[in-house]
């Protein structure tokens, strides 16, 4: 017992190397994928062009002469921009929501924070407070969607815990807040038929008329969010202990836990505030990357950062390309997140107490 | 062997302490000292109160009345994360749901002393690389936690309790669903970890590993200490027909008391 341990390869250093070999190509990967975005859409722009124009835009300073350079600055860069941004926000907030529930079957999506925060913008658009189109009632959105998502999920929570607090407990409870709150959207909308298009539009999710301005109101919560959450990984991991086992370390895990849901409850309302609900991104990505990288979230929650991104942004790609026009991105992840989501309950289902 | 940080030598001194839940008394007037190097379990039926116990050493529960103090500290004074540089509590099993490495999850044992926000230092490295050579787990490193087997899992979980280096640690039925070879080494490897000065207050039902293993057995019935004292003077028929209401027949070897349930419980009685 008094040998010493062998000196083996320090861990840290693994990790750390781990974590940048995953992390810088994968935002090469992010802008070379970025830049291909922009050649999509109505407009012929191919990789060359948008790459002198990405440039030209960059040292001019956002003053370009060159047509595609316009269309790419004013349409295309900060569409794929919110992308960018929603693709790793939603797949923290479900990396964040499925540490502190310990099971990797729930995401926004699933435990009602999208439904809360569809209700929360309906609410205010349809009820005639603002028109999205004007830049200073534009906060309005955001902070409805907060409010719907923030409200919804802890309606979802406190239902949730009262049963005991499992995930299960979660994925039903936030089933059944979020048809609530679907049956009021849906008498909202009746009453104002006029309006519905740019409404469905929304509730299935899209990115073709986000603005610079929608960028702006973006890009700072959800930045700061992503950073706060960054630092938290260590935390994230002892939390995986779960409830009890943490607070043997130390760690006061009642509020941590409420405070970090409320946090990535926030960050999925600024996420689907402009470009709508989106579904599974929180649940796949996280997923993906924890059987490459492992649970360590100071790995993980970097890697799904980058992940996220490259996928919303693959998605926004298929949306734009459709022949018969654009596509809803929500119903194309639903597609894709709904049978990954069977094939994981399945599968998994018994270790994960469902 | 002389705790370097508490005065009077006691790493844990529990006096008249007392819980409740609600309106139902669980403990009362729980009294108990343990000096570094001692290896001290709690034998009591289910329910009895042995893990409410613990949880109120540890301050996971709250006490109503009395005091507990760790290596001369009154808990009440100090923060979770105080307590958790003095006190471990190595549950009975691991959650599996998230399949953490095992490295990983043993450095969580370093929690309360890592001041970054990220990364363990070189000094915690070294701890949890001697921890792991020490229970014999450095070959798992790299494998997920439930892909082990539960006898590995239960060496795991102790090197997560030591690499958190506390003077006190707190053991919750280590042995409950482990077969008899893994039972023994638990006990092997606790034993050893109090030679090297821990003390360690134990929860089992494993009576005969307890009289084998444990230098004093404290006796839990109705929610009070009725006997604390070495292993064969506690562990006696009338002590066992008090707290279980069992007939058992006691037996030496090698100058340890074994229990044999002999007795039945009359469950026939209760049907007629």
């Amino acid at each position: 017992m008094s040998k010493k341990a062998v000196a083996s390869a320090s861990n840290v250093e693994q990790a750390k190397k781990r974590a940048i070999l995953i992390i810088v190509p994968g935002i090469v990967a992010v802008v070379i994928l970025y830049i291909f975005s922009l050649t999509i859409g109505a407009y012929q722009i191919t990789f060359d062009e948008a790459l002198s124009g990405f440039v030209e835009i960059i040292s001019t300073l956002g003053h370009p002469d060159d047509m595609g350079s316009k269309v790419i600055m004013q349409l295309r860069m900060p569409r794929s921009i919110a992308v960018i941004l929603v693709g790793s926000g939603l797949a923290i907030a479900g990396a964040v929501m499925q540490a502190m529930i310990h099971n990797p079957l729930v995401d926004p999506y699933v435990t009602g924070v999208s439904s809360g925060a569809s209700f929360g913008v309906i609410l205010l658009t349809l009820g005639g407070v603002i028109s999205a189109a004007n830049v200073t009632t534009m906060w309005f959105i955001p902070l409805g969607a907060v409010a719907g998502a923030v409200g919804g999920f802890m309606v979802t929570m406190l239902v949730a815990e009262s049963a005991g607090g499992k995930a299960m407990s979660y994925v039903l409870g936030g089933t059944i807040i979020a048809a609530g709150l679907s049956a009021a959207t849906t008498l909202i909308l009746s009453f104002n038929a006029d309006r519905i298009h740019s409404i469905t539009m929304w509730m299935f999710g899209s990115f073709s008329s986000i603005t610079w301005n929608n960028i702006l109101v973006m890009i700072v919560p959800i930045v700061a969010i992503l950073i706060i959450i960054l630092f938290q990984a260590r935390k994230l991991n002892v939390m995986l202990l779960g409830e009890t086992q943490a607070q043997y370390l130390g760690m006061n895990s009642r509020n941590y836990k409420r405070n970090m849901l409320i946090l990535s409850a926030i960050l999925t309302a600024f996420c689907v505030a402009f470009c709508g609900t989106i579904g599974f991104i929180g649940l796949i990505v996280p997923h993906l990357c924890r059987m490459v990288v492992g649970g360590d979230h100071r790995v993980l929650i970097p890697t799904s950062m980058v992940v996220g991104s490259l996928v919303l942004l693959a998605a926004d790609i298929i949306c734009k390309s459709g022949s018969a026009g654009e596509l809803p991105i929500g119903a194309i992840t639903s597609v894709v997140g709904v049978p990954f989501f069977v094939y994981l309950m399945v599968k998994e289902g018994k270790r994960y107490a469902m | 062997m002389q705790c370097d940080e508490c005065s009077n030598g006691k790493i844990l001194d529990v006096e008249g302490m007392s819980f409740a839940y609600a309106e139902k008394t669980n403990l009362s007037d729980i009294s108990i000292e343990i000096e570094p190097g001692e290896f001290v379990a709690i034998l009591g039926k289910n329910g009895s109160g042995k893990t409410t116990l613990m949880r109120c050493v540890n301050k996971i529960l709250k006490i109503k009345g009395g005091s507990v103090r760790i290596c001369d500290e009154d808990i009440a004074t100090l923060q979770m994360g105080e307590i958790a540089k003095l006190c471990t509590t190595v549950p009975a099993d691991a959650p599996v749901d998230f399949s953490l490495k095992v490295r990983d999850f043993v450095a969580l044992g370093r929690t309360p002393f890592v001041n970054s926000l990220w990364w363990e230092d070189a000094e915690d490295e070294r701890i949890i690389n001697q921890a792991m050579y020490d229970f014999g787990i450095e070959m798992y490193a790299d494998r997920r936690l439930h892909e082990l087997s539960s006898g590995e899992r239960a060496r795991v979980l102790l090197a997560k309790g030591v690499v958190q280096t506390p003077k006190l640690m707190l053991v919750d039925e280590p042995s409950a669903h482990l077969d008899i070879k893994y039972k023994v080494q638990v006990m092997e490897l606790l034993k050893m970890l109090s030679e090297k000065g821990m003390a360690i207050l134990m929860a089992n039902h494993d009576i005969n590993l307890l009289t084998r293993f444990c230098d004093r057995i404290l006796l839990l019935h109705d929610g009070k200490i009725i006997a604390d004292g070495k292993p064969n003077d506690v562990v006696t028929q009338e002590n066992i027909r008090k707290v279980f209401d069992i007939e058992v027949e006691i037996v030496q070897s090698g100058g340890v008391n074994y229990v044999l349930p002999t007795g039945s419980t009359g469950w026939d009685d209760l049907v007629r």
